[in-house]
């Protein structure tokens, strides 16, 4: 296993540490160690049932795990209520399908978390949802349903969402999976624009192009496990491990 | 040169490859369904005339009277509960009504009792808890495979029929009596400053919606968010309480008490009633429990997983996220299952509780033969019922399904 | 380049798997689970021993009569010594052989609806279910058969619930499915027709139908006329049932794809091929389940017969009941044998019911 690039450990904000997961008496997770510094692009790649998205599901806590530690943001997720709603109010996620809440209107959808979790002011939640859908690009929107909109659009808003609770750290689990070709662009722009304003991000995805364009490491996994972490460059062209190389073979050439 | 066929040569000759036929109209479609209706108009006439025509001469062959005469009548018996004073001498038409608030008591007795046990049961489906969820399907897989009518006797004849006498009732606290003869519970007699707390519980409960839009606009304006549902309960509970108290308790309680061979005084609640609305309330809560059960399967894991991520707390998700998009399921399922259950307790005529059917269509009509005119007026008051439970659930149903997609 | 190998899987921790680790996390997650846990398991362990111990440990199994049950424990005795009247009524004895004959029928046409080979299965078992009503009455009856004429008001008991049940599908589902297509018409006036129908049929009490059938139905028929009451109760049960029914196949004609529909037209069928051909046999597929459901309804609610005095299995009961050898207070023992009798058969109809929704759920995924 590859040792792990980060020296200082002031400014990671996350840390993951033996991390080890079980559904049942199956090992999907194991010994996962992984430091993120503050701003930094990962992004990780692997065959289907590697534990990529189960490695991110852990870190807001959507997944419980068995042994090892996890500080996000510095603090340590332990077994309590308080615990995981502070570090969810801190981390961002977004979905492979969307998940935006049907029965809400889009700017509902934003504002929910702000006002119920972050307790601000509607007027205030409305104004910060405005300026995100702006970002996003469908303002215009802004009063629909989810169920009227396209997927493309339907994974901004999700973004969008994300952004309005203000966090420190965003988890994409495989955001552009469940969508049409012309629609994944307009997603990954988003993400390449969020990206560019040093936004620490994990994203679980096999667009290999963003990888290239925006990671600071890419991370295979295979097996439950870390097989090999690297920057893009040296990634792509010149993979230390004969797995990576077969699973970047099957990716690319085709 | 090409010899060219012009239009009007062609459309000759596709005419004669038809056989020179024109179009039958009988083959016109239009025609046609216009054909089958009228066969179905005469069809229906006929059935309506002969059935009419046999109804008359049967009716009268057999001297039975038509029309509602009979309503102004003296019926000449009496009835076990009621919930308007009546004797015997009083007539069809006051019966008729005696029985229609007995059908709106179990009822509403039932449709309240089912809605919470469907509801408990329901939700149990999704405990944390092995043995809550097993509890919750063995409820559901029982009483909804066991015919009503045997529940409404089981309870009638193998449980409340075997209860002890009078003079060995059950008792809680020498306060609730329990026996063959039904449940006595005290009854609360309010003297003249009474009216005072009944206010305080009509300000109460007004004063909850005030209470609700004014904690939405501050949340609206400043963020905090206030606990209305507590201070609702504090305020419903806590109002009357202290009216009450501060008028010097202006009420006497009505004991039930031992004379003879029963108790007196109080409220009464017959077995029958009794057995009617535990029956109807076991078996439509099973199958509401199954219709909740239904509505919260019906939200994808997603919803909840993406409200976690939020950061919302588990109290949030449900009252925000789940209940709102599991009630659009529910409601509709909610309103046939009420509307059955008002059809159901009916079998009060299997047991003797005097709900409309019994009295009406069971008692009214053996004594007047007029089963046209009974059944009729009993089958209305059923629609009229169901109509204003069908009415009032969809617009709870509107209320709950903003979304216009 | 490095060889991958894979870090060996390990089995979990043992306070993640196992009994132990089981009840923690599904019994005693937390402090009010685990209040839930002990006060459920108590309310077991306070009722199920004396239940037992009533039910089988000092019940009364052997005798004829009441004299037999001397033990504290139930008296199975008395369901024993009713055991033919729950179930054939009030049938002769020597002529019982017909009811069980046409139980065996009706097992025969079912199990042949789902074996026999496709090419003529719809055909075959189509004809069997109509025709089996009609050879229910012959045989049941016996005079056309020149058998001895067992009047009906002697059928009776749970034979009689499962044949009025099952009699009244058959003949419904005709009848239903025409209903059906007609609310689905462009014809305004048999749409109107078929929607009052339906709707009168499904918003009125089953009771009040009964009484229908039972008081006001003699008075449709031309005078001198005498409709058998089984009969005329049979006919509210067809039109009962096919209300209900029709709705069910409403659904089932929108589940099917308008595709269907479009392609049926485009091979140039008739209205009536496409719909027998084509349509019908998808509808009766994806409404399998509902109709299952509908007839576990109307199966549970030929109980409701017994208001105007037909003798079906709770009629009975209650007339064993009242019987003046047998005054010792059964009620729990009979109630609990017929509830056992019908929750059997309707619980093994929602199961079946439940597994072809799952089968119909992953053959539209596969």
């Amino acid at each position: 296993m590859s040792a792990v690039k980060s020296s200082s450990g002031a400014e990671d904000i996350i840390v993951i540490e033996n991390l080890n997961k079980w559904y049942g008496n199956f090992h999907v997770l194991r010994d996962i160690n992984l430091r993120v510094k503050k701003g930094e692009r990962i992004v990780i790649c692997g065959p289907s049932g590697s534990g990529k998205s189960t490695t991110i599901r852990c870190i807001n806590r959507l997944e419980e795990f068995q042994e090892g530690s996890l500080v996000v943001d510095g603090v340590e997720m332990i077994n309590d209520v308080k615990n995981i709603e502070t570090i969810r109010k801190d981390v961002g996620m977004v979905f492979q399908h969307f998940n935006l809440f049907p029965h809400l209107t889009i700017l509902e959808n934003l504002t929910l978390g702000p006002i119920w979790v972050q307790k601000k002011p509607k007027a205030e939640a409305e104004a910060t949802a405005m300026q995100y859908l702006e970002r996003v690009k469908i303002p215009d929107q802004a009063d629909k349903y989810p169920g009227q909109l396209s997927g493309g659009q339907q994974q901004r808003v999700a973004i969008a969402r994300s952004l309005c609770m203000n966090p420190n750290i965003m988890l994409f689990d495989e955001p552009t999976s469940a969508l049409d070709p012309e629609m994944i662009k307009e997603v990954l722009d988003v993400m390449v624009e969020l990206a560019q304003e040093g936004m620490t991000m994990l994203c679980v995805t096999h667009e290999m192009g963003f990888a290239k364009k925006v990671a600071d490491r890419v991370i295979f996994m295979d097996a439950g496990q870390i097989v090999e972490e690297n920057e893009p460059n040296e990634f792509f062209n010149n993979p230390q491990n004969e797995r990576t190389k077969l699973f970047l073979s099957q990716i690319l050439n085709h | 040169m090409l010899k060219q066929k012009t239009l009007e040569q062609t459309k000759a000759a596709a005419r004669r490859n038809k056989g020179g036929r024109s179009a039958a109209f009988y083959n016109n479609p239009e025609i046609r369904a216009l054909g089958y209706q009228l066969l179905l108009v005469l069809g229906l006439g006929y059935f309506f005339y002969s059935v009419i025509s046999n109804v008359l001469a049967n009716m009268e062959a057999t001297g039975i009277k038509t029309g509602f005469g009979f309503l102004t009548a003296s019926a000449g018996y009496d009835v076990l509960m009621s919930l308007i004073p009546f004797e015997a001498t009083d007539t069809y038409g006051r019966i008729f009504i005696v029985g229609f608030l007995n059908t709106i008591l179990v009822s509403v007795i039932g449709i309240f009792f089912a809605t919470v046990l469907g509801f408990i049961f329901g939700v149990a489906h999704f405990s944390h808890n092995w043995l809550i969820r097993k509890v919750a399907v063995l409820y559901v897989e029982i009483f909804r495979n066991i015919p009503l009518l045997l529940q409404v006797f089981f309870w009638y004849f193998a449980v409340l029929a075997t209860l002890p006498s009078a003079r060995q009732s059950l008792s809680l606290g020498e306060a609730i009596f329990l026996n063959v003869r039904g449940l006595y519970v005290p009854k609360m007699v309010g003297s003249d400053l009474f009216w005072v707390a009944e206010v305080a519980l009509a300000v109460a409960i007004a004063g909850i919606f005030v209470l609700r839009r004014w904690a939405k606009r501050r949340q609206a304006l400043t963020g905090q968010i206030f606990p209305v549902f507590y201070t609702s309960i504090a305020m419903v509970i806590g109002l009357p309480v202290a009216a009450l108290l501060l008028t010097g308790l202006p009420f006497t309680v009505e004991y039930p008490e031992l004379r003879g061979f029963n108790y007196f005084g109080g409220i009464t609640i017959i077995p029958e009633l009794m057995a009617l609305a535990i029956a109807l309330s076991v078996y439509t809560g099973s199958f509401i429990a199954e219709a909740v059960r239904a509505g919260v399967q019906s939200i994808p894991q997603g919803q909840t997983e993406a409200a976690r991520s939020l950061g919302l707390s588990e109290k949030r998700i449900m009252s925000l996220i789940i209940v709102p998009q599991a009630m659009r399921v529910i409601v509709p399922l909610l309103n046939s299952e009420y509307q059955s259950l008002v059809k159901n307790s009916t079998l009060a005529a299997a047991i003797g509780y005097p709900d409309l059917f019994n009295v009406f269509v069971g008692t009214a009509l053996n004594q007047t033969g007029q089963a046209i005119e009974t059944i009729f007026m009993t089958i209305v008051v059923y629609f009229i019922v169901n109509m204003v439970i069908s009415f009032l659930m969809n617009r709870l149903n509107n209320a709950v399904a903003l979304v216009s997609r | 380049m490095r060889e991958f190998q894979p870090v060996p899987a390990r089995p979990a921790p043992v306070k993640t798997v196992g009994p132990v680790a089981w009840a923690r996390a599904n019994l005693f997650s937390s402090i009010p689970n685990s209040m839930m846990t002990l006060f459920v398991m108590a309310l077991f362990v306070y009722f199920i021993p004396p239940i037992v111990d009533w039910a089988f440990l000092s019940a009364n199994w052997t005798g004829t009569t009441e004299d037999a049950c001397v033990r504290d424990g139930a008296c199975w005795v008395f369901v024993k010594a009713w055991s033919y009247q729950f179930f054939y009524g009030t049938y002769p004895e020597e002529e019982v052989w017909r009811i069980n004959l046409m139980l065996g029928l009706l097992v025969l046409v079912i199990a042949a609806s789902f074996t026999l080979p496709k090419h003529i299965r719809l055909k075959a078992s189509v004809a069997a279910w109509l025709l089996l009503p009609l050879v229910g009455i012959a045989v049941l009856d016996g005079r056309l058969l020149g058998l001895n004429q067992v009047t009906t008001d002697l059928w009776g008991g749970f034979t009689l619930n499962v044949f009025m049940a099952a009699a009244s599908i058959i003949v419904a589902f005709p009848f239903s499915f025409l209903w059906a297509l007609g609310r689905r018409s462009e014809m305004p006036f048999i749409r109107s027709v078929s929607i009052i129908f339906i709707e009168f049929f499904r918003g009125v009490p089953v009771l009040s139908l009964f009484f229908m059938g039972s008081v006001m139905l003699p008075l449709f028929f031309a005078e001198g006329t005498n409709v058998d009451k089984l009969i005329r109760v049979w006919i509210v049960l067809i039109f009962f049932m096919s209300g209900y029914m029709a709705e069910v196949f409403r659904g089932g004609f929108q589940a099917v794809p308008s595709g269907q529909y479009e392609a049926a037209d485009s091979i140039g069928l008739s209205y009536w091929q496409k719909i027998l051909l084509i349509i019908l046999p998808q509808v009766i597929k994806v409404s399998m389940p509902n109709i299952l459901a509908t007839f576990v309804m109307l199966f549970k609610n030929t109980t409701f017969l017994l208001i105007i005095g037909i003798p079906e299995v709770v009629q009975t009961l209650q007339t064993a009941l009242s019987n003046s050898y047998w005054l010792g207070g059964h009620a729990l023992e009979g109630y609990l044998f017929v509830f056992l009798v019908f929750w059997s058969s309707c619980f093994s109809m929602s199961l079946l019911a439940r597994r072809i929704e799952r089968q119909m759920n992953t053959d539209k995924r596969g």
